[in-house]
């Protein structure tokens, strides 16, 4: 555990002739393989089933969406894989990062891999570095954690990492306070923190919903610039489908603490499925609408965690809902890589189907004014 | 020409005006002159209130009103109260305080050795309370809720709702009377024999301290144990990888020490007027001695330096607390940006 690995590891970063990564999909099976995750919160004798039976798998260097509301247990879901939730969540399922089970492995033991193989960038930068530490300082805590390499050195590597996320005056920066930084410089920090220790895995948690859409886009182009140099995989927390569509190669939509619909980005914007993705991209704000229209809604409110629906979550919300959606529907793959949940999927061959949700989009519309001003 | 000059002269002033610390310090000892003079006009008021004076005290009941009147004449107390207190005014910018009416000492060598004593008990019980109070305050906050910060609650609860000079007694009880190991009363100068004095002043320091113990355990667990379940910065840490004690010292606590500072800071006068009664109970010959004995025998004059000292004391303490404050926390000290 000397300079020397180090150092060549900061060359192999810091190596920008290299196109793209040696390391490709790893031959050993998947990254990370979930399996039925589901977590609970008890509060005081309330029961919150924040993740109820979340299955996905990510390969290696892959980037992964998972879509949903707020509340839909997107977040809860992936730091319980990193065992950052509070002690009263209660996690079962399993989870295997390179084959090594994750969900109720020991707190020491978990401690080695968090920021060495899986690191988290958060959603508001502002909050997530800490206020009263040098950034340089910050950095260098990342490295030292999982190397044994000195002081000196950990720095030079943080003002490495900081060029390579591309945040301008590195060497300037290293001494400054987060305060002295924009909200995208900070977050530039915070995806440099995490890749301390170039992890395989990253998980971005709305790393991009704080920001103005400008920045936006600088920070979803340098996740994909890292991602394709490092063969890092990313799963990407977010409630934007356009976000996924544009940068993501799966996608996984979450609704109650459920997956219910999970296919590559590809098959899933070319023939959406489920009724709940559907009515999310209605909701998407389009360039040729009308000025003034009301965005179309969903109705209702996402269910309470403590109390969900019987069978099908999204039913009380749904309008093709019928008496067989009392019965959960399971997440099935229903065509080739394309699973969902759902009994009565909608199908973009079948006319009838479209001219319904063309007919909902409109009583949606008039139904939620409401909903409209809830929101703003 | 002249023109350019003066605005650049006046542009160095006005930046040496913008440094916020040097402005902070200037307009803190601007407002402190007022503050003092108000503390001293209040307190030359309120003891010309007081019956009896410092000429009756002295001679005793026994004198008749002509040795009292002949007495007051010569020691000046005959003058109207605002005579007197522009005289005394005059003699204390010129860093004179006057003479005690009793000992006819001079109030400033009085209030030298006193303020010693005073400092020292001080010092003792402030650096006692956060010695102990952050270590608990850090072991309580590890896990919360659990069977030590469970104690340390109820410790630190019955503390805070006992007197401090009841405290004293208790102290005296178990220390000095069943077990012998401190002095009940009395002071050895540090000077004479530092480990002596620091016996005598263990029982005072401890019945000043323990309330402040309390507190300080109970304000910095709380601060420590919201940022934990609370703050983005502390997940960073911990998706970082960094121990849960790493965590929370370098990166909680060093949060919640702004915020203790600020409440030790202001809690100085608090302790300063504790001084007042545990030195009467251990019979330490510190300023609230000093003040007390000198109220009882209508010493004007070293009564009137004394509040005047605990005034300046309090301002003083206020100014270091947010100079400390703007020193250490780097978004002040950049200014707002």
């Amino acid at each position: 555990m000397s300079g020397e690995p180090t150092a060549r590891r900061t060359e192999e970063v810091l190596d920008l002739a290299l196109p793209t990564t040696a390391r490709g999909p790893s031959p050993g099976g998947p990254l990370l393989e979930v399996r039925d995750l589901r977590v609970r919160f008890t509060r005081g004798g309330r029961v919150v089933n924040a993740v109820n039976g979340l299955s996905y798998t990510l390969d290696a260097g892959e980037i992964l969406a998972i879509i949903g509301e707020s509340g839909s247990g997107k977040s809860v879901s992936t730091r319980s894989l990193m065992g950052l939730l509070p002690p009263s969540a209660q996690v079962s399922g399993s989870a295997k990062f390179e084959g090594t089970e994750l969900i109720g492995m020991p707190e020491k033991e978990m401690r080695a891999w968090r920021g060495a193989k899986i690191a988290m960038v958060f959603q508001d930068p502002a909050r997530s570095l800490n206020p009263t530490m040098r950034i340089g300082a910050q950095i260098v805590e990342a490295i030292r954690t999982h190397r044994k390499v000195s002081k000196k050195e950990a720095a030079e590597r943080a003002v490495e990492l900081l060029k390579l996320v591309r945040l301008p005056a590195a060497e300037r920066r290293f001494y400054e306070y987060p305060h002295q930084l924009s909200g995208g410089m900070r977050q530039r920090v915070v995806i440099a923190i995490a890749l301390a220790s170039e992890p395989r895995l990253l998980i971005a948690d709305e790393a991009t919903t704080a920001l103005d859409v400008t920045t936006q886009a600088q920070i979803m182009e340098l996740l994909v610039e890292l991602q394709q140099r490092l063969g890092t995989a990313i799963i990407m927390i977010s409630h934007d489908l356009g976000l996924a569509a544009s940068y993501a190669h799966k996608v996984v939509v979450m609704y109650a603490g459920r997956a219910v619909e999970y296919a590559s980005a590809e098959k899933l914007f070319a023939n959406v499925r489920m009724p709940y993705t559907r009515a999310l991209l209605g909701a998407i704000p389009l360039l040729d609408r009308k000025t003034h229209e009301l965005l179309p809604v969903i109705p209702g409110q996402p269910p309470d965690p403590a109390a969900l629906p019987k069978g099908c979550a999204f039913r009380p919300r749904c309008d093709v809902a019928t008496d067989k959606c009392l019965e959960a529907p399971p997440l099935k793959e229903h065509e080739p890589g394309h699973w969902w949940a759902c009994w009565h999927p909608a199908g973009s061959e079948d006319t009838a189907a479209g001219g319904r949700a063309g007919g909902r989009a409109d009583e949606v519309r008039v139904g939620s004014a409401r909903q409209v001003e809830d929101g703003a | 020409m002249t023109v350019a000059v003066e605005r650049r002269t006046r542009n160095v002033t006005a930046a040496l005006l913008a440094s916020p610390s040097l402005r902070l310090v200037g307009k803190r000892l601007l407002m402190a002159i007022p503050i003092t003079l108000g503390v001293s006009i209040l307190t030359f008021w309120v003891l010309n209130l007081v019956p009896g004076s410092a000429a009756q005290q002295l001679l005793g009941v026994e004198a008749t009103e002509e040795q009292v009147r002949a007495l007051e004449r010569e020691m000046g107390l005959d003058k109207p109260a605002w005579v007197r207190y522009l005289d005394w005014l005059g003699g204390a910018v010129t860093g004179d305080l006057g003479k005690s009416f009793v000992s006819d000492q001079q109030v400033t060598t009085l209030l030298g050795e006193r303020l010693v004593v005073t400092f020292e008990l001080v010092i003792l019980a402030m650096v006692g309370s956060l010695a102990l109070a952050i270590p608990v305050a850090l072991l309580a906050a590890y896990r919360p809720n659990r069977l030590f910060d469970r104690l340390s609650m109820v410790v630190s609860v019955s503390g805070l709702s006992v007197a401090n000079y009841v405290l004293a007694l208790i102290l005296v009880l178990i220390f000095a009377v069943q077990l012998g190991w401190f002095p009940a009363i009395g002071y050895v100068p540090f000077t004479e024999d530092p480990v002596e004095n620091l016996r005598t002043m263990a029982l005072p320091a401890a019945a000043i301290a323990f309330p402040l113990f309390c507190f300080y355990t109970r304000f910095l667990r709380g601060d420590l144990v919201d940022q934990l379940l609370g703050q983005d910065y502390i997940v960073t840490a911990q998706a970082k990888g960094v121990g849960p004690w790493r965590v929370l010292i370098r990166h909680a606590f060093r949060n919640s020490s702004f915020g203790l500072i600020t409440v030790v800071g202001l809690n100085l006068s608090t302790l300063i007027g504790a001084t007042v009664i545990i030195e009467q109970i251990f019979a330490i010959p510190g300023l609230g001695q000093l003040m007390v004995q000198a109220i009882n025998t209508r010493d004007m004059m070293v009564v009137q330096a004394c509040v005047i000292v605990f005034a300046v004391v309090t301002v003083v303490a206020n100014l270091v607390t947010d100079l400390l404050y703007a020193v250490l926390d780097p978004r002040i000290r950049y200014g707002s940006s």
